[in-house]
């Protein structure tokens, strides 16, 4: 009766895709131990017992506590270590979301990098620009922000509650990303050009355009250039997202209530998509654009929305992690796009474009990075260890989606056959 | 039996397969002699195709044997099954499409010469094999530029290539132009004169009567017997197939056509594929309570008309009204709802979703309408009794019911849900387009008794078929396309296939006649 009901368990496909990506996560976690045991062994300096550390840090890295008088690792649970994964797990959350629900309509989203540049620049110009206060005129005030503001020309102007800001500034990175998205969605719906090489440009545009616009901005923050090149953080102008409490739970971390705004933006997706009929129709255009089309649906504005929708995710993310207050853009963007665009396609793809299985594999690559970060602090290892699990993760998601699909192809020629 | 000349040279004996729920193959036993063609008879599903992966070694039987030349076999993979000297067509075709026709048929068997590939020989052997069965291909072509008759005459190539003496062919007919079926005909009975054994898999009567020896039928995977071709008629062969009588003349009384529901006027439409128009002028009607059906060879412009009349393609000139509405620039969404079901010809590319579940794709057209959404969310309760609804009154078969994938579901079972799907929405227009190709007799009996009966009600059906019996059976009225222009309306009752034809090979044509003398 009980392996009956396994069994039952285990045809339901979802079931099947969570043990997918499971199993995907331990052997990408073994051979990341692989790798340390093998380089800690080969290694002059290093052993065994190094080895064992970096091992028991990719496993357990989110509840280290450091090292105690002895020198040996010790573990807990770590309130800030908790804090700063869920901090950087909501931008992955956001650009995981943009990739799963261009997945779920058939389209190839690459383009997250350079919607999350696009929204990161509208959300910080638009944060930055409008002065906070309670509306009266700005004074000039006293210090090197003001001495900026003056140059940008926003003393003397009517000032804005912060909420107001905060909210202008989020709407600001959506639009901004969801015009990048709605750019290769465009150019795949009128003139049949392949998202994926569209997208690939639109980054690449949006990369240099960024640094263009950062270059003549005048944002630079030239208060606290300890670090050069970075734009003012929110703060500065008094706009940041409210910490909702999470700060007094989870001391010391960078927690914000964006991680909230990310997890329920997860779940309008999964609502938009699995339970209306606009997500109906975006999922039939992506299933089969010709029956789609068949049917009344206008095919051509439904790519361009399933684009617009996908870029906006990730400009929202962008808005989110620098509306946190604590964060900094580094502005010189066009040689290198931002990292956390690509990893939605990880994060996506080992969710298999389950937008609440997003929250979770979101918060697991954010953890896989805490614990590449303990490594390299606690031991000779670096933090590009995580890199390779991560590697072995993807090829190993992809690798079960392609046993599954050829699982399923199998099932449905044999019921074909009957 | 006598051991040293076998009568049979393959035999599958009481062959049983079983898969989770359904029992494929219940006893089946087929008998093959040496240079016979053989049919194997059955409507979809009855298990034809899986008895023949069993010979073929993709399957292993739960129960029985199989003999070659009388002594027992065992065949594992299709390895085995070419070891045996056995050679099968399939329905779709498994080929290279950027290798040549040589390079295909040679691939897997390729002679070498100190390592390196020598075609030589291969050639000449090639070349040998299809001056001698009539098998007429250029070997230096690719498989993506010549046509789909030539392609199969490349997989019957390879067969032979092979040196395969048992030949099986599934349902080789069913991509094939009629032209291309006689000369497929040919070819076979060209085989088995040879001494090939043919096994031909179809469920197309009229060519087990043309070409099969003897013909064993299956229903629902049992065996129900085998029968010489010689002494049977199609009406028998059709009630083994099925179970009951068949019905393969179409009964309906005259029509009582009443006002005008669908009316073109001069209607061009530009083809995507050539830049000229694919469509040239074309007027009719269709008055509701009749069925009207354009008649043609392939290609010559009803695809494009009915994408023009259905909005899959913008008319370039001309008017279309639906019930009296303007609807030559309507989008497709419009056009549904001022009355106008339309079941399309490519129920894969067009019909279905594939791989959404059958409830979803029983919506596909109506799911926005107020009964299956509340506020933009989606009333999966009503959809469900909705798709089980359809699903019992128009007999959809499928594994799981309203949550079965389409895409594995057979092509009668897709094609009665989208028939399903369309006659219920009770729009005054049916635009039908060969809405039983590929279908057995069961499912095409069916099919016609709904246009028909949906006729009676009233509604007025534009059918376009590239089938003969199917144009002169169901129709009240022929409407001939030749060339993208309607060369003759002819009358059913009065007018026969042979004239039929000449119409359609554009030999005869009435407006220019008339405009002429």
């Amino acid at each position: 009766m009980k392996k009956f009901s396994i069994g039952e368990l285990y045809r339901k496909p979802g079931f099947k895709a969570v043990l997918a990506s499971l199993i995907s996560i331990v052997i990408g976690l073994l051979v990341g131990a692989i790798v340390i045991l093998v380089s800690g062994l080969t290694s002059k300096g290093l052993g065994g017992k190094t080895a064992w550390e970096g091992i028991q840090l990719i496993f357990g890295g989110l509840f280290s506590t450091g090292r105690n008088a002895s020198g040996a690792l010790t573990f807990g649970f770590n309130p800030q270590l908790m804090g700063n994964m869920l901090f950087r797990a909501m931008p992955l959350i956001m650009t995981g979301l943009s990739v799963a629900l261009a997945q779920k309509t058939g389209l190839f989203n690459i383009g997250a990098p350079g919607q999350y540049l696009m929204g990161t620049a509208a959300t910080l110009l638009i944060a930055l620009y409008l002065p906070t206060g309670t509306g009266e005129k700005l004074q000039y005030v006293s210090g090197a922000w003001a001495t900026h503001m003056e140059a940008l020309g926003i003393v003397g102007q009517t000032t804005y509650p912060a909420w107001l800001v905060w909210t202008l500034a989020f709407m600001g990175g959506v639009l901004a990303g969801a015009l990048w998205g709605a750019i290769p969605g465009m150019l795949k719906a009128l003139l049949n050009i392949n998202e994926v090489l569209a997208c690939i440009m639109t980054n690449w545009i949006a990369a240099n355009l960024v640094t263009w616009v950062f270059d003549i901005a005048n944002l630079k923050n030239i208060v606290e250039n300890t670090k050069m090149g970075y734009i003012y953080k929110t703060t500065f102008n008094g706009v940041q997202t409210s910490k909702l409490g999470l700060d007094k739970l989870l001391p010391g971390s960078q927690v914000s209530g964006g991680i909230l705004i990310a997890i329920l933006f997860a779940i309008l997706v999964y609502i938009v998509m699995n339970k209306t009929t606009f997500g109906y129709e975006l999922k039939a255009c992506g299933s089969n654009r010709f029956a789609a089309r068949y049917a009344g649906i206008r095919d051509k504005r439904s790519i361009v929305v399933s684009m617009a929708l996908a870029g906006a995710l990730a400009g929202a993310g962008a808005a989110l992690y620098y509306l946190a207050g604590n964060t900094e853009f580094y502005w010189e963007t066009s040689q290198s796009l931002p990292a956390v665009g690509f990893n939605g396609i990880p994060v996506a793809l080992l969710a298999a474009n389950n937008p609440i299985g997003v929250i979770f594999s979101g918060l697991f690559m954010s953890m896989l990075e805490i614990c590449g970060q303990k490594l390299k602090d606690l031991t000779a290892f670096n933090e590009y260890i995580t890199d390779v699990i991560i590697a072995v993760i993807v090829y190993l998601s992809a690798f079960a989606m392609l046993i599954r699909m050829l699982l399923n192809k199998k099932k449905a020629s044999k019921e074909a056959l009957k | 039996m006598d051991s040293k000349t076998p009568e049979f040279v393959i035999e599958m004996l009481h062959i049983t397969k079983e898969f989770p729920g359904i029992k494929a193959n219940d006893d089946i036993t087929l008998q093959l002699r040496k240079g016979e063609i053989h049919a194997l008879l059955g409507e979809n599903g009855a298990g034809k195709s899986t008895l023949m992966s069993v010979l073929f070694g993709l399957y292993q039987p739960d129960g029985g044997e199989i003999r070659k030349d009388g002594k027992a076999v065992q065949i594992r993979n299709p390895n085995d099954a070419t070891a045996l000297n056995i050679g099968m067509v399939h329905q779709h075709f498994k080929l290279i499409d950027v290798y040549t026709v040589l390079d295909n048929i040679i691939l897997g068997a390729e002679d070498t010469r100190f390592g390196f590939l020598s075609k030589k020989k291969a050639r000449a052997k090639v070349q040998a094999l299809s001056e001698r069965y009539g098998l007429k291909v250029d070997l230096d072509a690719k498989i993506e530029d010549i046509t789909v008759g030539m392609q199969q005459r490349v997989e019957i190539l390879k067969m032979l290539y092979r040196d395969n003496d048992i030949l099986i062919f599934d349902e080789p007919t069913a991509v094939l132009t009629p032209q291309e079926i006689e000369e497929l005909m040919k070819i076979m009975k060209g085989l088995a004169a040879e001494g090939k054994s043919i096994l031909f898999i179809t469920h197309k009567l009229a060519e087990i009567m043309a070409v099969a020896d003897r013909c064993t039928v299956l229903r629902k995977g049992k065996g129900i017997g085998t029968v010489d071709i010689a002494g049977t008629t199609p009406q028998e062969l059709s009630r083994m197939m099925v179970g009951r009588d068949v019905q393969l003349k179409v009964d309906k009384t005259p029509a009582v056509p009443g006002e005008s529901v669908l009316s073109v006027r001069d209607l061009h439409i530009r083809s995507r594929l050539y830049h000229r128009d694919a469509v040239k002028g074309v007027s009719f009607d269709v008055r509701a309570g009749e069925i009207v059906c354009i008649a043609g060879i392939d290609g010559n412009g009803q695809t494009e008309l009915v994408y023009g009349v259905t909005g899959l393609e913008k008319a370039a000139k001309g008017k279309i009204t639906l019930q009296g509405k303007d609807i030559t620039a309507a989008p497709i969404r419009q056009r549904s709802k001022a009355g106008m079901s339309h079941i399309p010809e490519d129920r894969h590319k067009h019909g279905l979703i594939l791989d959404n579940t059958l409830e979803q794709n029983m919506v596909l057209q109506r799911y926005y309408e107020p009964r299956f959404q509340n506020c933009g969310f989606i009333r999966f309760d009503a959809v469900r009794t909705y798709a089980e609804s359809l699903i019992e009154q128009y007999d959809v078969r499928s594994g799981q019911g309203p949550i079965t994938t389409t895409r594995s579901m057979s092509g009668g079972n897709q094609q009665k849900a989208i028939i399903a799907r369309e006659i219920d929405r009770d729009l005054p227009l049916i635009v039908a387009v060969q809405p039983t190709r590929g279908l057995d007799v069961g499912a095409i009996e069916y099919i016609h008794g709904q246009l028909v009966r949906q006729r009676d009600a009233g509604k007025a059906v534009l059918l376009v078929s590239l089938e003969l019996d199917e144009v002169m059976n169901l129709s009240d009225r022929i409407l001939v396309m030749y060339e993208g222009e309607i060369v003759g309306e002819l009358d059913p009752r009065t007018t026969t296939v042979e004239e039929l034809g000449l119409y359609m090979a554009g030999a005869k044509r009435q407006g220019k006649e008339a405009a002429e003398a």
